[in-house]
């Protein structure tokens, strides 16, 4: 039977206290196996990324237990907590968030000097996931030299450099196109399949829906079951990409109009040229 | 992480230039105070030096030159003369206050001096003559060059007028520059043409200079006597001790500017970085590795500016007194020495508006898109 490596018990988190008091998560119980690759889902401002901050022993819980392979995180002090997170959890960013000054390959061993082999004993393993995320001849680049696709498959490394059994992605492909987007979505299911990896994955992109192994619907901060029919698909301008408007974070309006896109790359594309794509749909 | 901190500044070399040079300026001030006050205070002992005595005598109850007067009869100079373990003696009337030249008043160490004792006069001569006769005055070449006087000009001792028959060289002092007269000149001014101030005694060779000032002091009534070394140590005591509080100010100011600089290069270094220090908390990182990481980047940008500091005082600081002659720098290796002792409290105390960033930094930021 595969282990559950990371369990969340009723957990809760409020912001503010009093008339003022905001519910971010409510009760949320939850496990996940290593090899699961899960996605949480809903609608914006609907507790996703704090979740996933409380699950990433990032934020406390206001109540509630958080288990990451079997310590439970309450009672663990904050620079043993810096400690666990190092060697369990590999964080992938949205915004790639790779340190400017340093090239791929030293971004990618950033974090392996607070794991178990250091960052010396690393190398091999930053050449076998260069080799694997095809970024051998990028190795030396500066993130100002990647394209988007590349920083991301760069913090992908990132996060794996220290072999996690968790990843935890927030909105991994929101600032790729529908391509790179695929790529990176491939990526991690991979992680979740080949490494045993359980992954987490906070998405808008309704693509990913087919290769996730359980979708949890997170709505005024508490999961929820998630029906078929909720689903509003619309097409996004730009790529022509089936979007669910119902779930999508990035839109905009234009003369009066709603216009709902599949990433912000798109979002950019069509506010530098918006009459093109407009009259084009 | 040691590396993060640092690769940053290694790619940014202009802002790290700026920010060592802002430095590297606090402490070459800091070391151009310290340096000018050395300058003066050693240029103040330079006569004594000069002389090359083995044992000063004076009026008794008086061990400066500086600040100080002293009257000996002139006997005295004959009666030590005699004693077995001296070689020689030479003898200079002295007095300390202002000299009017090119019209303004300059503080000075008039040094009335003979023909019996040549070697009492300037020891270095641009033009003239060395040794002033009655109605004469040996001036040095800076204070001629800054007022315009040349030879032949005159200038005015208390109520006499004195002819410049030479400039000499090495003479000059902002605090107290060395003017030669007749002794007859003086001793009219001082109403003592048949005393001295002060005698220079040279022993035999083989003679304690120690032992010598004792039997002097033994042997001469009503004087003090002092060795070389001791006599130009007490000057230079004074001197110092006049300036000490007014350098010991301006050290600290300097240190404090340098500190502030370093802490604000510390600070919009931390500051620029806050979403990678988010990411480096997030990934595992303590709040304790990141500050130490902060440290590192002061002590680098401090230790940088010290490097600067000492290229600058080296090359700028001995060139300066070439143009500005007034000047009398003393560049020594234990300037650096003691800045070299402030670096790691400056580096910590300035890394300390980091820690505070460092400390407030909320991982959670690495979610921001």
């Amino acid at each position: 039977m595969t282990k559950t490596i990371l369990q969340a018990n009723n957990i809760s988190k409020y912001f503010g206290s009093g008339v003022s008091e905001v519910r971010a998560v409510n009760g949320v119980n939850l496990k996940i196996k290593r090899g699961e690759l899960v996605l949480i889902m809903g609608p914006s401002g609907s507790g996703k990324t704090t979740l996933l901050s409380m699950l990433g022993a990032l934020l406390s819980p206001t109540s509630g237990e958080i288990i990451i392979d079997g310590t439970d995180i309450s009672s663990v002090k904050e620079a043993a907590l810096a400690a666990l997170r190092a060697q369990k959890i590999g964080f992938v960013f949205q915004a790639f968030n790779l340190l400017e000054a340093l090239t791929a390959e030293e971004n990618i061993l950033f974090p392996a000097q607070l794991g178990t082999e250091g960052t010396q004993g690393a190398k091999k393993r930053l050449d076998e996931l260069l080799t694997r995320l095809g970024l051998t001849a990028r190795r030396k680049a500066l993130p100002n030299t990647l394209s988007g696709g590349e920083k991301q498959r760069v913090a992908i490394a990132r996060a794996l450099i220290n072999r996690p059994p968790i990843i935890l992605a927030d909105e991994p492909t929101g600032n790729l196109d529908s391509h790179k987007g695929q790529e990176v979505m491939m990526i991690l299911h991979d992680i979740a399949r080949d490494d045993g990896c359980a992954v987490l994955m906070v998405t808008h992109d309704p693509r990913v829906e087919e290769i996730a192994d359980r979708i949890l619907w997170l709505e005024d901060g508490a999961l929820r079951d998630r029906k078929s029919e909720q689903h509003s698909w619309v097409i996004d301008p730009v790529c022509g990409m089936r979007v669910d408007e119902w779930t999508a974070s990035v839109m905009t309006e234009y003369n009066d109009k709603k216009f709902v896109f599949c990433s912000s790359r798109c979002l950019s594309r069509f506010e530098a040229r918006p009459e093109y794509y407009v009259n084009n749909r | 992480m040691l590396y993060w901190s640092l690769k940053p500044l290694f790619t940014e070399p202009m802002r790290l230039m700026v920010s060592a040079l802002a430095v590297a300026v606090s402490f070459s001030l800091v070391i151009f105070f310290s340096a000018a006050f050395e300058g003066e205070s050693e240029q103040m002992v330079v006569y004594l030096e000069k002389m090359d005595a083995d044992v000063w005598v004076m009026q008794k109850g008086v061990s400066n030159m500086h600040m100080a007067s002293s009257m000996v009869w002139d006997w005295k100079a004959d009666k030590i003369a005699q004693m077995p373990e001296v070689r020689e003696v030479a003898a200079i009337l002295y007095f300390n206050g202002a000299v009017k030249i090119g019209g303004k008043d300059w503080f000075s160490y008039v040094i009335g001096v003979t023909p019996d004792y040549s070697h009492t006069g300037p020891w270095a001569m641009v033009q003239g003559k060395a040794m002033p006769g009655p109605g004469e005055v040996v001036i040095p070449e800076v204070t001629a060059k800054l007022t315009g006087v040349q030879i032949g000009d005159e200038i005015t001792l208390v109520d006499q007028s004195l002819k410049v028959v030479g400039l000499s060289k090495g003479t000059f002092s902002m605090a107290s520059s060395i003017v030669f007269v007749s002794r007859e000149d003086l001793g009219d001014l001082l109403t003592g043409r048949d005393q001295y101030s002060y005698i220079m005694v040279y022993a035999k060779p083989g003679i304690d200079a120690q032992a010598l000032t004792a039997r002097i002091k033994d042997e001469v009534d009503k004087v003090n006597a002092l060795t070389s070394d001791a006599f130009i140590d007490s000057d230079r005591q004074l001197a110092l001790q006049m300036g000490a509080e007014i350098i010991r100010m301006m050290t600290l100011l300097g240190t404090l500017l340098a500190t502030l600089i370093v802490a604000f290069t510390a600070y919009s270094l931390i500051a620029r970085k806050k979403q990678e220090l988010a990411i480096a908390k997030a990934v595992g990182f303590s709040n304790s590795q990141i500050y130490l990481a902060a440290l590192c980047q002061s002590l680098v940008i401090t230790v940088l500016g010290l490097l600067f500091a000492v290229l600058i005082s080296f090359t700028l600081l001995a060139w300066l007194p070439t143009i500005v002659p007034q000047i009398n720098l003393a560049v020594r290796l234990h300037q650096f020495t003691s800045l070299a002792v402030a670096i790691l409290p400056v580096a910590i105390l300035a890394s300390l508006c980091a820690a505070r960033t460092v400390a407030r930094v909320d991982p959670m930021t690495a979610f921001h898109r």
